[in-house]
């Protein structure tokens, strides 16, 4: 009896390891892309910010963007702690600056567009946030599979041979 | 069975799943009117896929009987039908006598074929049905090697381009299309009748029938139910097995040309694969097991499955705009098999 | 047998041969048909390497069901749908990276582990042909598989992303993309030998998984299960439960083929969402046998040197038929006939044994009692 109730302990401790891994999964793993936008910010509060001349943007050490005037730029990041390293030129001609920029990305977003000027003159998150919204394009309809087989063939063909043979 | 209590004994001779699917069958019937589908149609549908499926059915009786089981190596029986079909129509016959001369052909394929198949078998009894399927497999992709190898070369049948190589489908148009339904085609308001077709099946049912009351006929029947008293009571077991085994598939052989005249194109490569799971479902859904099949069963089995595989999809179409008929006909015809598979087989050793 | 001692060399060679009769055979295809097709060697080696990594978990848990006497286990389609769902969902709510591995593996053990618990329940209804029964079920739950996918994601299970959806607002597209997971694992520490990409990390989880086994068999547990795959009577009256052993079996193999194809899918680094499985089954069980395995007994050697054979086999096939007859179509019609033709007979072999065996002890059995009776 004793052992029993030990086994079914065990198992349940199991089960909950597993639940707080997946949970940790869920939050570590969530995958958002970022598009930066270099892009003149008008009338935020009756002030205008200017886009840069040439923005070299660094993500996990790699230079994912190179953004010229009214560029735009993107990146994956998974997990919520945003990080890039950008290199800005504000006038053409002039020195470079680096800056480090962390941010927190909300979870429940996809596709986060950062304005990139309004960002590096510290303005508060609602100036230089945005939402990506993909725009909806018209698709070629697809044909959806296994319906509409007027002679009740293919039916039992889950193992046809002429699909995925190749990649196995 | 949990719903015995509350059946009646009619009803629960029938079985739960077979139950089950004449009242989904019921309710399409009933359903017709009411969304907009034309029941004279319907029936046509019913019958003449009746009339393509029947004598397929018909293929597994003979080895379910001798305790075979399942047939799950129908695309031997089939490929024999093809081979008969192919060359018929590669020597230059056509109409009516092509179709003849496509039985005479695949008979002979059909008794050596059949014959191996049953060497096989009996040295394996016991795991027939696992490895009915895999020969099935094996020879069927073998074929579809030898579709592409062997010197065919009748321009309706060859690809067009190369030159060598069967097509997947070829039109039976100017061969065999029709041959049998056309015969006494009887026209009653929208209901038509492929009478021939059906003539065709009711004399081989009868002489099933008739085999299966003769003293081989009934030696079968011994050993398919005990083996070992067959053997006591001096039937040659084997024998028996082997007769039974090449039966099948020569009704299979039939069967494919069958439906190919019905259906109107002969279908090669991986074809003959899709027809082996409705088949053994037909016969189930008819009230056969494992080890015990009739000719009744036959008929019941196939206008059932029939009867489902072309009402679904219209009906439920009209009714909800969802066509979910192919995930229903899987579920239903794999169900039933499963069914067959997981019960106590009576009799069984 | 004890008296191999005294057998002739010729004699024990002819035995090898005959006891690996079909991993020989592949041995000689392939190096018929390698210098046909034509690849270069760090190709080949390369798309081999890549294979293994890919298929080698997959093969591995087919090893469970044998060790209780079941047979091949064709439902290991069953732990791939479980999978699939969970690979569906995860990609819907774009958890990337390992991260997604991980939660994919997570999530895929439900399902997988109560569609094996049905399995492994049916087959305990069917003792005696678990094998023809396990391959209809696969077809069975393919029904439901589909119904869920096509029908009911979307419409009553949440999907968030339109991209994944058939545009008629309702079920998954027939791939979905697994972009921001290909590969991850792979990755992961992987190093490159002579341009041989080798996915060091994946290879890790295939040999804990070739540990786990090599553990498990010396188990309380492994030990039941093979007691009761040699004989389930002799096992039930040494007072093992024997169904729940069977179905234990049954599960760890659904829920390691449901692990297996989380892999597999990262790999290949798209869901082809009604096909992906189908084939699964019937190419992880032809490579465990053209390893040299069958039905009764099989190895992690086996499974090693199968996916190696049957995957060499697979690449230069095509190439190789081309080569003999102009039509790279014979080739690959050839290797699924060799697939199928190497499953039909191991199992052609697997009965004929049993039943020579059956006779052979009913001999022992007349002959004990003509003994007893002469004595």
């Amino acid at each position: 009896m004793k052992a029993k109730t030990r086994r079914i302990l065990f198992s349940l401790l199991l089960v909950l390891v597993l639940i707080a891994v997946a949970a940790v999964m869920m939050v570590i793993g969530r995958g958002h892309t970022v598009y930066f936008d270099n892009k003149t910010l008008e009338d935020y509060q009756g002030q205008e910010y200017k886009a840069f001349d040439k923005v070299l943007v660094t993500v996990k050490g790699e230079q994912v963007a190179k953004l010229a005037k009214r560029d735009r730029g993107m990146a994956i990041w998974i997990g919520q702690n945003f990080k890039m390293i950008l290199e800005v030129t504000r006038e053409k001609g002039g020195e470079s600056e680096i800056h480090e920029i962390d941010l927190k990305l909300p979870y429940s977003v996809d596709g986060i567009v950062i304005n990139l000027p309004a960002l590096l003159a510290g303005l508060p998150e609602e100036a230089w946030f945005s939402e990506f919204v993909p725009a909806v394009t018209e698709e070629p309809v697809e044909e959806v599979p296994g319906e509409g087989d007027e002679f009740g063939l293919g039916l039992e063909g889950e193992l046809g041979l002429e699909e995925g043979l190749g990649d196995i | 069975m949990i719903t015995g209590y509350v059946l009646p004994p009619v009803l629960k001779k029938m079985g739960f799943p077979r139950l089950i699917i004449s009242g989904f069958l019921l309710v399409l019937f009933i359903l017709t009117p009411f969304v907009g589908v034309d029941l004279p149609t319907q029936i046509t549908n019913i019958i003449n896929r009746f009339s393509w499926n029947a004598v397929l059915v018909l293929a597994m009786v003979p080895m379910i009987h001798a305790g075979c089981g399942l047939n799950f190596g129908l695309p031997l029986a089939i490929i024999c039908g093809l081979l008969g079909g192919t060359l018929s129509i590669q020597l230059g016959f056509t109409g009516t006598m092509s179709f003849v001369m496509a039985i005479v052909i695949a008979t002979p394929f059909a008794v050596l074929l059949g014959g191996g198949y049953g060497l096989l078998l009996n040295r394996i009894k016991g795991g027939e049905m696992m490895i009915a399927t895999y020969v099935g497999f094996s020879v069927m992709s073998f074929f579809c090697m030898m579709w592409l190898l062997l010197p065919y070369s009748s321009p309706t049948m060859v690809y067009g381009l190369s030159g060598n190589g069967l097509r997947p489908t070829i039109s039976l148009d100017g061969f065999y299309n029709q041959v049998l339904a056309k015969i006494l085609h009887i026209k009653i308001g929208n209901i038509e009748i492929p009478t021939g077709s059906l003539l065709v099946f009711a004399l081989l049912a009868f002489l099933m029938w008739a085999f299966l009351h003769t003293k081989t006929g009934t030696a079968m029947t011994a050993v398919g139910s005990n083996a070992a008293f067959a053997r006591a009571a001096g039937i040659n077991v084997d024998r028996t097995r082997m007769l039974s085994v090449i039966m099948s598939t020569w009704l299979g052989a039939m069967g494919i040309l069958m439906y190919q005249q019905g259906f109107g194109f002969i279908q090669l490569y991986n074809a003959p694969n899709n027809l082996t799971m409705p088949t053994v479902a037909a016969i189930l859904i008819g009230g056969a097991s494992v080890n015990k099949a009739s000719i009744p069963h036959v008929i019941i089995g196939t206008i059932l499955f029939q009867g489902i595989v072309t009402m679904t999809p219209t009906v439920m179409n009209s009714a909800i705009h969802m066509d979910m008929s192919e995930v229903i006909r899987i579920i239903v015809s794999q169900g039933m098999i499963l069914y067959a598979l997981t019960r106590k087989t009576e009799g069984a050793k | 047998m004890n008296g191999k001692k005294n057998i002739p060399a010729g004699k024990r060679l002819l035995e090898l041969v005959r006891n690996n009769a079909v991993p020989i055979m592949f041995i000689i295809i392939c190096a018929v048909f390698i210098p046909m097709a034509g690849f270069s060697p760090s190709y080949l080696l390369n798309e081999i390497v890549t294979r293994m990594g890919r298929n080698l978990f997959l093969v591995l848990c087919l090893l469970f069901p044998i060790m209780a006497g079941m047979g091949l286990n064709f439902a290991m389609t069953l732990g791939a749908m479980g999978a699939e769902i969970a690979v569906i969902l995860v990609a819907d709510w774009q958890i990337w990276g390992i991260p997604g591995v991980v939660l994919a593996m997570i999530l895929s053990i439900p399902f997988s582990a109560l569609l094996g618990f049905i399995c492994g329940t049916l087959q305990n209804m069917a003792k005696g042909r678990e094998m023809i029964t396990s391959y209809i079920i696969n077809f069975f739950i393919n029904g439901w598989y589909q119904l869920i996918v096509l029908y009911i994601m979307g419409a009553v299970i949440p999907i968030i992303h339109a991209s994944i959806m058939l545009p008629r607002g309702y079920g998954i597209r027939n791939t979905v993309s697994l972009l921001n997971m290909r590969q991850c694992l792979d990755d992961l520490l992987a190093i490159r030998v002579a341009g041989v990409k080798i996915p060091v990390f994946t290879f890790i989880l295939v040999g804990l998984l070739c540990l786990f086994i090599v553990w498990f068999r010396r188990t309380k547990l492994g030990q039941d299960m093979r007691a009761v795959g040699q004989d389930m009577e002799v096992a039930k009256a040494a007072g093992i439960n024997v169904d729940r052993t069977r179905i234990i079996s049954v599960v760890m193999s659904t829920v390691c083929a449901g692990f297996g194809m989380v892999i597999y899918l990262q790999n290949i680094g798209n869901l082809p969402t009604y096909t992906g499985h189908a084939q699964i089954g019937m190419f992880c069980i032809a490579a465990l046998l053209v390893g040299g395995a069958s039905v009764e007994k099989a190895g992690i050697g086996n499974a090693f040197l199968g996916v190696i054979l049957f995957h060499m086999m697979f690449i230069v096939a095509p190439g190789a038929g081309a080569f003999i007859t102009g039509d790279s179509m014979v080739g690959e019609y050839f290797r699924v006939f060799l697939s199928y033709g190497v499953i039909t007979l191991a199992l052609i072999m697997y009965e004929a044994k049993k039943r020579m065996a059956k006779s052979k002890a009913g001999q022992e059995l007349a002959e004990a009692q003509v003994r007893k009776e002469d004595a």
